[in-house]
């Protein structure tokens, strides 16, 4: 028996004796389960259920207590039989817990690439989603949030993995979820991020993109009354509207149309004709008295009848229409917009006894977006409890409701595709300012007086359209467990967990008939869903310590659903009532009803993991784990995935304790493989015929009304597809100096996607109605290196400071597609072609015609290379392939919307009571497609609609290639509009100061005469400034598809905010 | 356990479902809905109004130069292959002689269909066949050719080198023989297939042959519910959806509302309305598919004839519009007065002019008001679509108002419609040296667009225009009969989507267009300036570059000239 000759020859050394004690918290409540451990050895023990403990130690040996979430301490014996400790709480010691989801660990111990997010950073702001807090606070965590209250956030965790479906893991409370929107930040204590595969294998199959662990709060098993700790937060965001785009003013946009119609007449050589319907016919452009009266446009005092018109108003309000122009110019963005309120007000309350502890949470939260009845809400109750019933026995829960809300957003997925959406904010970019938000009946004004295209008055639609809908989603989410110790060392743990879902949906459209193109009928719509998954996970972990080795081993079963049920929704128009109270799927015409269930995909899996150390210095692990999807047909259903890792802390060697120069010294190294299988349809194995009303239906009878139901191959299925495998190393080094007054954290990682599930391009001839099957054919590879620098100490006594700044690096590449295969396209917008995925380039690449300049004359038109469209002040591209001829293989990569750096960077200065804490982010080596640009930056797109500044610097022979824009003219083609090219790219770098707060804490004496335990104000300003040279509303930029992100339609901008918050402890 | 990891599909069918009788038939159903597209690309649709209409011709884009953009290169004859909507028409024709093929393979194995349901049904599916693969040989020229025989795995190797053809008169004679006349109105019957069969033969000049089958069409043709073909009196109610599945209708594309989706309804034809009308005009939008300047004037007549020496160009001869009056010669619009010079009267059902009423919608003052209806009048010229428009009193009623737009109208597109086929009839008569015979269907379809009741009139019961029309007397020579034959096909079918492909097969594109782009572009400079149609490479469209980058340029040989 090896521990017994240990304990011999420390026994050769040393006068032994028993020491005995107890430990506390400061509230002098027992501690139990906290360890104790002689300095120096490997002899340790945990206090018992009060807080006592018993241990042999040499009277001149120095007792080390830890527990979690307090600081550690060392008390010398000093010869002494009785050794109390009170131990001090301490948010920087919690933050060396790394909980993995199935078991925890301390940072000390891991081999693995992981990142942990302080709670309180999470819950500083109060955004809509919990993730988009881990923006800039976690080398190689990219977040990209857009401004809409409510929206999700595009997570990449170490770059893309593949092409889709690059959404982390997220496991609440060890409950694996695909969302964490239900989740109140104040309830969450930790927050994890496991990055490479030494610690996210254990998550097998689905880790290839990272795991997010959010563990929630609980109580401590300790004698003290019920704490309370309530959290106020409320303030304002601005929409900053001076901050955005400006339009031309009815003067300019006048003048610059009859600027264009020269252009015109000079292109084509013919004679000049000032034709707009409002600016009359001679050069000088003139503004009617009416824009638009009843039927006549651009006329004057002398060409109406009011008194007939008011009368055909009131015997028609929705089709008569007087506007007068708005020569002061209408500020369309500042009439969507609003500065809106946002409150957040969290109750806390946690408290135990020697048996059990308890938290339970609830919290409200209300936010405005800066759009018109853009409305967020979620209230939430928590309650996670523990009891002991025996002293090999607990059983607890965590539990959670939310009520969530959100309404007037846009984009798919959650909103993140909302930055490559024609949405409101596009509307405003493109309504002409001399139009009125309202006309002299107070209607909505809009493009139904001539020459101003086709844009929809933004107000109008915001308000009529979105300010009576509802939607909203109940959910629990939760799991009750079973902690069974029944020796020493071995724990069994078994958790049933799951989460149910239902949400609703009403939307009202009314009808219009003010903008050129009139929105003629009301509409309705109204849906449900519900949906329910489950994790039935069983595990058991077996910790010993033999002499210096020490061996943990872990291993599990776990079977989960990821979601099943049913959904119905239908919609129709033109009600008899648009009454509110009236309206319902009973009530409209055309009915159309659709509903359908899904089951969710399974997984069952089984996992081991083997944790080995030799005296805290060398350290090994293990980890291996076979999952079996129902995603993948019997022929490859299940995978295997395994992981082995090492680290060497150096600190921890003899030859190391004689220095005062470095606190910490470990290094790292990981190898693994992780799988996904998210972009994977669950029917992907099946081939299935299906049937779809517009596509497939036909009305046989000849019958003017209702089709008859056909069929068609819907899916082409392929049995032989199985996971993406993902191959990480990491290599990594942890650093402390000057007693972890500066600390490093360094990760080297490299991550192969190998088997790249994607769905190869079907060749049109075989039909492409049906979906093409995912094969394991491409592969793409990311590297990276990610850092943390930290710096803490005092300048004073009283002055203290906190500095962190990480840094994610990231190169990311597509290495193969199918054979025979180089690339495929992204989504155009208005035949605009912005990006390609292709090999040897990162995902979704800015492509198109690279412009050299502008043709500056006409001796450069005729000897140029042929080009569609060529002419003056026209765009002039590279004739790449040097054949003399700009056709389509002339285009060339423009660009990567992966950025090559993202980071943030947190600063924190204590003075005595008062707090100050800035939080910076930054991105760099990326660049935007600014597709807005293609509405505002040329005349003859939409031509009519409100036109941008980019109309003073376009092209004229004197600006020459320092032009922004090509010539003001009405012509569209190659040359002009009528391609994607380099002009739209743009840099998207840019640093943000994201949150600038100062915090005031009350003295200790002041709060105990008022009887409280804790009592902070705060004021926070979030971003408050940006240093960019994009030249869109935000260069923070997302995208619904991975394949095509980087495109700015009109995004939702993240806009400035000021906070109030009180925090106050009972 | 493995059970646990079958998750069995949701909402769909697996090949024994549809294997079946009653799943065969829905296959085929899934087969006739591929006729106006699948994929709702606006190029899928049957009517071809990029195409056949604007490419020969007929009709520009409209609305302005920044709107549907892609379309600019198409309409000045510089299209490029990697253009997305010759891809989707594409996608949408070959997933038509997909699902053709699945309901041919699927029949060849089942056990519970009769001989007569399996003739019918596979008659049907050839029928579709080979209208795809006619309107893939009408765009490309050069298509992949296979059957149901040809499996999955090996359909993608066939090149498009071999010809078209022959496979489309072997499906087509198979229908002919095999399919009822009498049958639901949606389906084809063996008469649809015979006029298909003939208008095979004379894209291939084949027009003794054509002749037997125009014959046998117009001598014993009648519509699947019996009626014996015949032209309508009223050449509007053609394009009204109240008088759908009419005598006059051979095969044509069934629409309706209520269904779920305005795919069924004519969504292809959605944009192509006069723009910003409000509720005084039809659609919401968007101002597309102009006819053209030249086209209006050919509808000038000379003792109600049309002048068959393309002299309608002619200063002289031009139809007055108000795009000319006041973009050209300097007017201010509201001056502007109607043409009162002799006029075909089937322009006004064709073309919408300033001044004339507009169906039946209230327009400004009971009229089309001109450029007020047009998105961008310098860019796109004078007039408004009006042929596949439908009427205020069908509001929601034959529209299917339940989507952004309301321009989603019920009337069926005809593919073929008698008039066309008798035109038809007419060249084959003409190569056959029978010219009084050509002289007779040539009439036949005159005489009907002479009945007056049924002209355009104003709100006072008078005629809206100077209309003068009269019949042939004689066709003196082949050429005159020729040139008389292809006037009236122009006449009687603008809009309709042939024009570009009548251009094609008669072997005067090149010629043709380039002299309207000329006359076109002198007009609308911006739109048609420099333009100019290459013989030898503008009669097709390019073999879709996507294609050919899955396929491999060993499988798909590009088309000349791209």
């Amino acid at each position: 028996n090896p521990e017994t000759s240990l304990t011999k020859f420390e026994l050769a050394n040393a006068v032994q004796s028993t020491v005995t004690g107890t430990v506390t918290d400061a509230t002098g409540a027992p501690l139990p389960g906290a360890n104790v451990l002689v300095k120096g050895t490997t002899n340790g023990t945990q206090t018992d259920f009060d807080g006592n403990f018993t241990i042999e130690a040499a009277s001149d040996a120095t007792l080390i207590f830890s527990y979690l979430g307090f600081q550690t301490q060392e008390v010398a014996v000093n010869g002494q039989s009785t050794v109390n400790a009170t131990m001090a709480e301490d948010a920087a010691a919690l933050d060396e817990v790394i909980v993995t989801g199935y078991a925890t660990e301390t940072k000390r111990e891991t081999t693995a690439a992981v990142s942990i997010v302080k709670a309180e950073e999470l819950a500083a702001i109060p955004s809509g989603n919990i993730e988009q807090q881990l923006q800039g606070r976690v080398a190689g965590v990219t977040v990209l949030t857009n401004g809409q209250v409510g929206s999700s956030s595009q997570i990449r965790v170490r770059g893309f993995g593949a092409f889709g479906g690059n959404e982390p893991l997220y496991i609440v409370d060890g409950v694996p979820t695909s969302n964490t929107d239900f989740i109140n930040p104040a309830d969450v204590e930790s927050t994890s991020i496991l990055k490479d595969a030494a610690a996210a294998s254990i998550y097998g199959a689905r880790a290839a993109n990272g795991v997010v662990v959010f563990t929630t709060k609980q109580g401590s098993r300790s004698n003290r009354k019920t704490r309370m700790t309530i959290d106020i937060s409320g303030g304002v965001s601005d929409p900053n509207v001076g901050g955005a785009p400006e339009q031309l003013n009815p003067q300019e946009m006048a003048e610059w149309t009859h600027r264009a119609y020269e252009n015109n007449a000079a292109a084509t050589g013919t004679a000049v004709q000032y034709s707009h319907p409002q600016y009359g016919t001679n050069a000088t452009p003139r503004f009617p008295d009416y824009l638009h009266a009843d039927g006549q446009n651009g006329v004057f005092e002398a060409d109406v009848d009011l008194a007939q018109i008011r009368a055909n108003y009131e015997a028609d309000p929705a089709n008569v229409f007087l506007i007068r122009p708005n020569l002061a110019g209408t500020n369309w963005f500042k009439e969507i917009t609003r500065i809106a309120p946002v409150s957040r007000v969290s109750l806390g309350f946690d408290g135990g006894n020697e048996s059990g502890r308890y938290y339970m949470g609830i919290s409200a939260q209300n936010q405005a977006g800066i759009l018109l009845n853009n409305d967020f809400a979620r209230y939430t109750a928590r309650f996670n409890s523990e009891w002991d019933i025996a002293p090999w026995l607990s059983i607890g829960e965590n539990f959670q409701v939310t009520y969530r809300s959100v309404v007037g957003g846009f984009g798919g997925e959650g909103g993140i595709g909302g930055a490559d959406d024609e949405s409101v904010i596009l509307s405003a970019y493109r309504m002409p300012t001399i139009i009125p938000v309202r006309d002299e009946f107070g209607s909505f004004a809009s493009t139904r007086a001539s020459g101003f295209n086709n844009p929809r008055n933004p107000v109008r639609q915001l308000t009529l359209n979105d300010q009576d809908d509802t939607g909203y989603n109940i959910g629990g989410f939760g799991n009750l467990y079973l902690l069974l110790k029944p020796i020493d060392g071995l724990t069994l743990r078994s958790s049933l967990g799951g989460g149910y879902n239902n949400s609703h949906f009403v939307n009202y459209g009314f009808r219009y008939l003010g903008d050129s193109e009139p929105q003629a009928s009301n509409s309705f719509s109204e849906g449900s869903n519900y949906s329910f998954n489950w994790t039935f996970t069983n595990t058991f972990t077996y910790e010993k310590l033999f002499g210096k080795h020490k061996v943990k081993l872990f291993g599990g079963v776990e079977a989960l659903n990821t979601g099943a049920g049913r959904f119905i929704n239908g919609n129709g128009i033109n009600p008899f009532s648009t009454d509110l109270d009236f309206q319902s799927l009973s009530v409209v015409q055309s009915p159309n009803v659709n509903s359908g269930q899904f089951k969710g995909v399974n997984f069952s899996s089984t996992f081991g993991k083997l944790d080995y150390n030799f005296d805290e210095r060398y350290y090994l692990t293990g980890v291996i784990r076979r999952d079996g999807s129902s995603r993948f047909g019997g022929n490859n259903r299940y995978g295997t995935f395994p992981a082995a890792s090492a680290a060497w802390r150096v600190i921890s060697e003899p030859f190391m304790q004689d220095q005062d120069f470095m606190s910490d010294l470990k290094f790292r190294a990981g190898w693994g493989q992780m799988g996904n299988s998210n972009n994977v349809d669950p029917n992907n194995q099946y081939s299935l015929f299906a049937s779809n009303r517009g596509r497939t239906f036909y009305p046989i009878g000849g019958q003017n009304s209702g089709a008859d139901e056909g069929f068609a191959q819907s899916r082409i299925g392929n049995p032989d597809a199985k996971w993406e495998t993902s191959t990480t190393i990491n290599v990594g080094l942890d650093a402390a100096f000057f007693n972890d007054k500066l600390e490093f954290q360094i990760d080297w990682w490299k991550k192969d996607t190998e088997d790249l599930l994607y769905n190869v391009p079907l060749a049109g001839v075989t039909g492409n109605f049906a979906a093409a099957p995912s094969v394991n054919i491409a592969s793409m590879a990311n590297s990276g290196l990610d850092i943390l620098v930290a710096g803490r100490g005092n300048f004073t006594e009283d002055f203290s400071y906190d500095v962190t700044v990480t840094a994610g690096f990231l190169k990311n590449e597509i290495t193969a597609l199918a054979p025979g295969i180089d690339f495929f396209d992204g989504r155009g917008y208005r035949g605009i072609q912005a990006t390609r995925n292709a090999v040897g380039q990162p995902i979704s690449t800015f492509f198109g015609y690279n412009v050299i300049g502008y043709f500056n004359s006409q001796a450069e038109v005729d000897s140029s290379p042929a080009q569609d469209g060529k002419g003056l002040g026209r765009f002039r591209y590279e004739d790449v392939n040097g054949d003399g001829a700009i056709t389509p293989d002339d285009r060339t990569f423009l660009g990567s919307a992966v950025p090559d750096v993202t980071g943030g960077s947190t600063i924190n200065l204590r003075y005595k009571n008062i707090e100050m804490e800035m939080f910076w982010f930054y991105s760099i080596g990326n660049e935007l497609f600014n597709q807005s640009k293609w509405f505002t930056d040329f005349f003859g797109t939409f031509e009519g609609s409100a036109k941008g500044r980019a109309a003073f610097n376009s092209w004229t022979p004197e600006l020459g290639n320092n032009a922004a824009a090509p010539i003001w003219e009405s012509a569209s083609n190659l040359s002009t509009s009528g391609a994607g090219n380099s002009w739209y790219v743009e840099k998207g770098d840019y640093l943000r100061l994201q949150r600038l707060a100062f915090t005031y804490s009350f003295d200790d004496n002041i709060i105990d005469k008022m009887g409280i335990s804790k009592l902070k104000i705060g004021f926070s300003a979030n971003n408050i400034w940006t240093l960019t040279k994009y030249s869109g509303l935000d260069p923070g930029i997302g995208g619904g598809a991975d394949t095509n992100f980087g495109i700015d339609v009109g995004n939702y901008p993240v806009s400035p905010s000021y906070l109030f918050n009180l925090q106050i402890g009972l | 356990s493995d059970e646990f990891l079958e998750v069995l599909p949701t909402g769909s069918l697996a090949d024994a479902q549809v294997g079946t009788k009653d799943g065969i038939e829905g296959l085929l159903i899934g087969t006739y809905s591929a006729l106006n597209g699948v994929f709702g690309n606006r190029f899928e649709g049957p009517n071809h109004w990029v195409t056949g209409s604007i490419m020969g011709g007929e009709a520009n884009k409209g609305t302005d130069a920044g709107d549907y953009s892609s379309i600019n290169p198409i309409q000045r004859y510089e299209i490029d292959p990697t253009s997305g909507d010759i891809n989707q028409l594409w996608l949408g024709r070959f997933e038509g002689v997909s699902r053709a093929n699945a309901v041919l393979a699927a029949l060849a194995n089942a056990t519970d269909v009769t001989a007569e349901d399996a003739a019918r049904i596979g008659g049907e599916a050839r029928m579709l066949r080979a209208h795809f693969y006619f309107d893939l040989k009408k765009h490309f020229n050069s298509v992949p050719v296979f059957d149901e025989t040809v499996e999955a795995v090996d359909v993608v190797t066939v090149p498009n080198t071999t010809e078209v053809y022959p496979q489309i008169e072997a499906d087509l004679q198979f229908a002919y023989d095999n399919l009822p006349s009498t049958t639901d109105a949606g389906r084809v019957n063996k008469w649809a297939a015979a006029a298909l069969m003939g208008k095979a033969k004379l894209y291939q000049n084949k027009f003794a042959e054509a002749k037997t089958w125009f014959d046998d069409v117009i001598a014993n043709g009648v519509t699947p519910s019996g009626e014996k073909y015949a032209l309508l009196d009223n050449y509007a109610a053609i394009f009204n959806a109240e008088f759908d599945n009419n005598a006059e209708a051979i095969f044509d594309v069934e629409s309706a509302n209520d269904t779920g989706s305005t795919q069924n309804a004519n969504y292809f034809d959605d944009l192509n309305y006069p723009y910003n009308t409000g509720p005084d005009g039809p659609g919401n939008c968007c101002g597309f598919f102009q006819p053209s300047i030249s086209l209006g004037n050919s509808f000038r007549t000379s003792a109600g004839l049309p002048l068959l020496d393309d002299s309608f160009n002619d200063p002289a001869n031009q139809v007055a519009d108000n795009f000319t009056f006041s973009q050209i010669d300097g007017g201010d619009e509201a001056a502007f007065v109607e043409d009162a010079g002799p006029l075909d009267p089937r322009i006004d059902h064709s073309i919408g002019r300033k001044g004339i009423p507009y169906l039946d919608w209230p327009g400004v003052d009971g009229v089309h008001p001109g450029s007020a209806w047009i998105r961008s009048f310098p860019y796109a010229g004078p007039y408004s679509p009006k042929k596949y428009v439908y009427y205020q009193s069908q509001e929601n009623s034959l529209t299917d108002g339940s989507s952004w737009t309301r321009g989603y109208a019920l009337m069926n597109y005809t593919i073929i419609r008698y008039a066309d086929v008798l035109l038809m009839a007419a060249e084959a008569e003409i190569e056959a040296g029978t010219l009084d015979k050509a002289l007779e269907y040539v009439n036949l379809v005159r005489a009907r667009a002479a009945k007056a009741e049924f002209w355009v009139k104003d709100a006072d019961g008078t005629d809206a225009a100077n209309y003068d029309i009269a019949e042939y007397t004689s066709f003196p020579d082949k050429a005159y009969a020729t040139a008389a034959v292809r006037f009236e096909r122009k006449l009687e079918l603008s809009g309709e989507g042939h024009a570009f492909f009548d251009l094609v097969r008669w072997g005067i594109a090149a010629d043709y267009l380039n002299s309207y782009l000329a006359f076109e572009g002198s007009k609308l400079v911006t739109k048609f300036g420099g333009a100019s149609f290459t013989a030898g490479k503008s009669e097709y469209y390019p073999i879709p570059q996507t294609q050919i980058d899955i396929q491999g340029s060993d499988v798909l040989t590009q088309n000349p000239g791209y």
